[in-house]
């Protein structure tokens, strides 16, 4: 263990809103700031997403973390990898950062931990070969080694759809996407209705013309249950990808790792239909169960929480200016709530300037500055092309007036 | 909101609550327990499972304990579902001469009141630890000692007095109690409504002070926090719980050679392999109020004394950590007993670091007493009226 | 034998620019690129699993790739149990697989 490091910034985690953070307080002041994250190189999952945008450019995600992290050098901010936070402690002028690398005193703290996915432990998911969906992204775009040859994908969701065409872009087969066996997992969310209303709020960025439309239309006059219903059998071929809404997995099988899945066909509230069992050979399968905000440090720290379901799950209380309850402690990205990178590096903007602010430094100018950027994030969110939720602008308020409610 | 009734009324649902539940609905007593959170979500899921007599001293001390380990057998057959017991004996080891000298006169004294106690040299405890620091000098045994794990055992009461017609309300607070015109008990106050019933038991953990207020009874009980860490599955390292005996030197008058910290936090080895394959390491002992905030010096601090004791626990993970609160006594004696100014308000609380020990036989005497039947043992040395004579000597 | 996993040119991101080292596992000498992580490394050459499930003995291997989960623990000579998803890989590496462990309280002794 090395000696006790001071610094007045220290973010923990190194993804688009720690980095964003960094590179915007120290562009506009001399200000010690440091940036830890335990992932082996700087980025968080910015290193692993890409995406088509409207103009049909693409939005490369490794280029957008190179850029950031040459902004920080420049600016003088350290960066260390590779290292893994465990606790933190209130100090009368600051905080005790615990690490895998010694103890941190720094005056301002901020929590960038990013989200998690949730497990499916469909039957079979233990065995090697199956893998979150973020894992198989994480293996095809930042290391760039396929997950297998031939996959099939659990979980119909957003970011499931996002990472299928990632994955098809880098030459895997994909033999389908389909929902988990709702005997299995009863739940509203396996159910084909709510798959389409899942994918309604795809908006521009849904994989099918029908979709995009339709989604608007569907979500308005509440036609889920009858896209369901007329959902083809075989499914359909969205962004080349084999989504298929009648078709449910039913178990992974293999025996040291992933061999085939057996699916079957279900009703649209997701019924299995008898006899309809068959086997598809893969070598591997990615589960899609949704994100939740990775907010454990929060919890450490002693900040309340609120559950948004909007918002994937508990949040630590903070305002529209990204403090927390707790005195010098802030949070920006995905800890506050899952959605997009680039609303998470628009977040990062914002809570520098809501720091720099809080130090003091040029109240008048920073202000402006300040308000400036909470615009910014709402207007990133409202034209970002992966919308993970639609209410979120109302769950967020939700949880300023609570924190206007606590302090 | 709803009124129902019972004939007992038990207030708590840790393991101390759901032993009454069991003995009572065992006699056929129509009980209702109430929880405000989850069944064993206090301190009997924050815990060691260990039933001890090793460090109780000879007497009645040693008797309630002895009694619990018997009841605890009995239970393995009688409980639903199974508990991880196992009876391998537990051992204390000694750092120096001094303290070998005073571990024999512990066994002497054990001895003579009939325990199966012996001392182990050397010799002895090389051969069954292989991974113990070298420097140790020797030991003692209590062969009958044994080990459960806590929260299953608590679930298995629970279970099981629920087949004989306990009925369990968890996430429900008591919030009052009501008393009749002659100040007799007659209901019990919750956050789903009035229960109505003429026996109330007070098991509420280290949250018991509060409820006896609520009929105006000042009981002692304070929390004493405790930590403790679990390590990820590891080859075993021993298969039976090791204490270390610096830490009943005081008994004998004798202070502690340990450092600052491991003086201030209580910190002393307690080593207690589990069925799973990994193992859990404490504690400490400490009087901070009702923080249930993990202290990372204190976990420092024990993994430090683990060291000293078995040096290869250095390279194996800790996989997380946990605290709990100890429902501590000023004599370190539960108190089990009926309080005759509110006719029908029974406390069993307080038993600090020994509430997984005595649950058995705690149940089963609450459940003799509240019938009217003898009790097994004598409960007059858990009167709570005893503290109250200190006070008045005050 | 069969082909690496590698995608050798990625359509938009292009090549990994990395020395390609060599390292052990379960004995087997194998080669991968210098820094990627050891789960990585060995799922280029197929391999994935990376440990036996210490009670049951079943095959697991990474789940999450990014830390959080655990389930990809192996033994690093040297550096003990870490997690092979985010160690990252040098020359002449010895890794193990996580394997089953006999236990003692419950007295099963297969291995
Ligand atoms: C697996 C996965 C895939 C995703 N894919 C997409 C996608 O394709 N498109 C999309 O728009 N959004 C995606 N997201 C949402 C993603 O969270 C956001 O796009 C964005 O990356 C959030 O930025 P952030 O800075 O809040 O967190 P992150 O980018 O997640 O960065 C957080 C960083 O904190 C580090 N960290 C966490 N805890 C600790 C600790 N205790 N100690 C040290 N370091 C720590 C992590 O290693 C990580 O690098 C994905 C999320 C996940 C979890
Ligand atoms: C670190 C540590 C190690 C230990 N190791 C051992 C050991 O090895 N062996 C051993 O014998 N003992 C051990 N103990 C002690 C043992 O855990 C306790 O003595 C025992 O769990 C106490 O049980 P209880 O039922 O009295 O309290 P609890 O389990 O705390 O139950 C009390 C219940 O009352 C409920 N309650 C409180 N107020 C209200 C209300 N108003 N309305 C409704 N419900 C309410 C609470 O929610 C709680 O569930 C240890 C303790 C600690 C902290
Ligand atoms: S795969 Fe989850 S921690 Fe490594």
């Amino acid at each position: 263990m090395s000696e006790i490091q001071q610094t007045d910034l220290l973010i923990v985690g190194a993804g688009p809103a720690g980095l964003s953070a960094a590179a915007t307080i120290s562009a506009d002041h001399d200000f010690r700031v440091m940036v830890i994250d335990e992932f082996p190189e700087p980025g968080g999952r910015l290193l692993g997403q890409f995406h088509e945008e409207r103009d049909h450019s693409w939005w490369i995600g490794k280029t957008v973390a190179a850029d950031l992290i040459a902004q920080n050098t420049l600016a003088g901010v350290t960066i260390q990898c590779g290292v893994s936070v465990y606790g933190l402690e209130l100090l009368p002028d600051g905080w005790k950062v615990l690490t895998s690398n010694g103890d941190i005193h720094t005056k301002y703290l901020l929590l960038a931990t990013g989200a998690a996915e949730v497990p499916v432990p469909v039957s079979g998911w233990t065995l090697p070969g199956v893998m979150s969906i973020g894992a198989a992204q994480v293996m095809a775009n930042v290391h760039q080694v396929k997950p297998g040859e031939k996959g099939f994908i659990v979980g119909v969701n957003v970011l499931s759809l996002a990472i299928a065409r990632e994955l098809v872009v880098a030459g895997i087969e994909l033999e389908g996407i389909a929902l988990p066996s709702s005997d299995l997992f009863a739940t509203e969310e396996t159910t084909p209705v709510a798959a389409v209303e899942l994918l309604t709020r795809l908006s521009d960025a849904a994989p099918a013309p029908w979709m995009r439309w339709g989604g608007k239309l569907a979500q308005k006059m509440k036609l889920s249950r009858l896209i369901a219903s007329c959902f083809p059998k075989r499914g359909v071929k969205v962004w080349d990808l084999p989504l298929q809404l009648r078709t449910a997995l039913v178990s992974i099988q293999g025996v040291d790792q992933v061999e085939s899945v057996i699916v079957a066909d279900v009703t649209s509230s997701g019924e299995m239909i008898e006899g309809s069992q068959r086997e598809i050979e893969v070598d591997f399968v990615a589960i899609a169960g949704g994100l939740y905000p990775l907010a454990e440090l929060a919890a450490l720290a002693g900040c309340p929480f609120l559950y948004v379901s909007e918002l994937g799950g508990n949040i630590p209380i903070h305002n529209e200016r990204m403090k927390t309850t707790l005195p010098n402690l802030y949070v920006a990205g995905n800890i506050t709530g899952v959605e997009g990178a680039q609303v998470a590096m628009a977040q990062g903007r914002l809570v520098a300037h809501s720091i720099s602010y809080d130090a003091g430094w040029f109240a008048c100018e920073e202000e402006q500055k300040l308000l400036d950027a909470i615009d910014e994030v709402k207007e990133v969110r409202r034209s970002a092309m992966i919308q993970f939720h639609p209410e979120i602008d109302e769950a967020r308020k939700r949880i300023y007036e609570l924190f206007d409610h606590w302090t | 909101m709803t009124t129902e009734s019972a004939d007992v009324v038990i207030i708590g649902g840790g393991i101390i609550g759901m032993a009454t539940a069991y003995y009572l609905a065992k006699l056929g007593s129509d009980v209702v327990v109430v929880e405000k959170g989850e069944i064993a979500g206090g301190t009997s899921s924050k815990c060691d499972g260990n039933i001890l007599a090793i460090d109780k001293e000879p007497g009645f001390d040693s008797q309630m304990s002895l009694e619990s380990q018997k009841l605890v057998t009995q239970l393995v057959a009688e409980l639903d579902e199974e508990f991880e017991y196992r009876a391998p004996g537990s051992i204390l080891v000694c750092e120096s001469d001094e303290e070998m000298e005073a571990a024999q006169t512990w066994v002497n004294r054990q001895k003579e009141a009939g325990l199966p106690f012996r001392m182990l040299d050397r010799g002895e405890i090389r051969s069954e630890w292989k991974h113990m620091a070298g420097d140790i000098h020797g030991g003692l045994e209590c062969a009958t000692d044994s080990t459960v794990n806590p929260v299953l055992f608590t679930y298995s009461l629970a279970v099981t007095a629920q087949r004989l017609g306990a009925r369990l309300k968890t996430h429900t607070w008591v919030t009052g109690i009501r008393l009749d015109e002659s100040g007799a008990v007659a209901g019990v106050e919750t956050s789903n409504g009035l229960i109505r019933t003429k026996h109330v038991v007070n098991a509420a953990g280290v949250w018991s002070k509060p409820i006896a207020q609520m009929v105006g009874i000042e009981i002692p009980v304070e929390p004493r926090k405790g930590h403790i860490l679990v390590s990820s599955r590891t080859e075993s390292i021993g298969t039976r719980k090791v204490m270390e005996f610096s830490y009943l030197m005081s008994k004998f008058g004798k202070e502690r050679k340990v450092d600052r910290l491991t003086e201030q936090y209580g910190v002393a080895l307690v080593f207690e392999p589990t069925a799973s394959q990994n193992f859990l390491i404490g504690s400490s002992r400490e009087f901070v109020g009702f923080d249930m905030k993990i202290n990372v010096e204190v976990i420092r601090c024990i993994a430090r004394r683990a060291i000293r004791f078995f040096p290869v626990m250095k390279d194996i993970p800790v996989l997380r950590s946990y605290c709990g609160l100890r429902p501590w006594t000023p004599d370190h004696l539960p108190i089990v007993s009926p309080v005759e100014e509110v006719p029908g308000f029974y406390i069993a609380a307080g038993h600090e670091g020994d509430g997984i020990s005595l649950a058995a036989i705690t149940g089963k005497v609450m459940s003799e007493c509240i019938m009217g039947q003898e009790t097994t043992i004598s409960i007059e040395p858990l009167h709570y009226k005893r503290f109250q004579k200190e006070d008045g000597k005050k | 034998m069969k082909k690496s996993l590698r995608i050798s040119h990625h359509p938009l991101l292009g090549e990994m620019d990395k020395k390609v080292i060599s390292f052990t596992y379960n004995g087997e000498k194998l080669q991968g690129l210098e820094g990627e992580p050891i789960a990585v490394a060995l799922l280029a050459s197929h391999i994935r699993v990376l440990r036996r499930h210490e009670e049951s003995g079943s095959a697991r291997g990474l789940y999450c790739g990014i830390g959080h989960c655990m389930e990809c623990r192996v033994q690093v000579q040297g550096k003990g149990q870490v997690r092979a998803c985010l160690t990252p890989l040098q020359e002449g590496m010895e890794i193990q697989e996580g394997s089953r462990l006999p236990n003692a309280i419950t007295g099963r002794v297969d291995s």
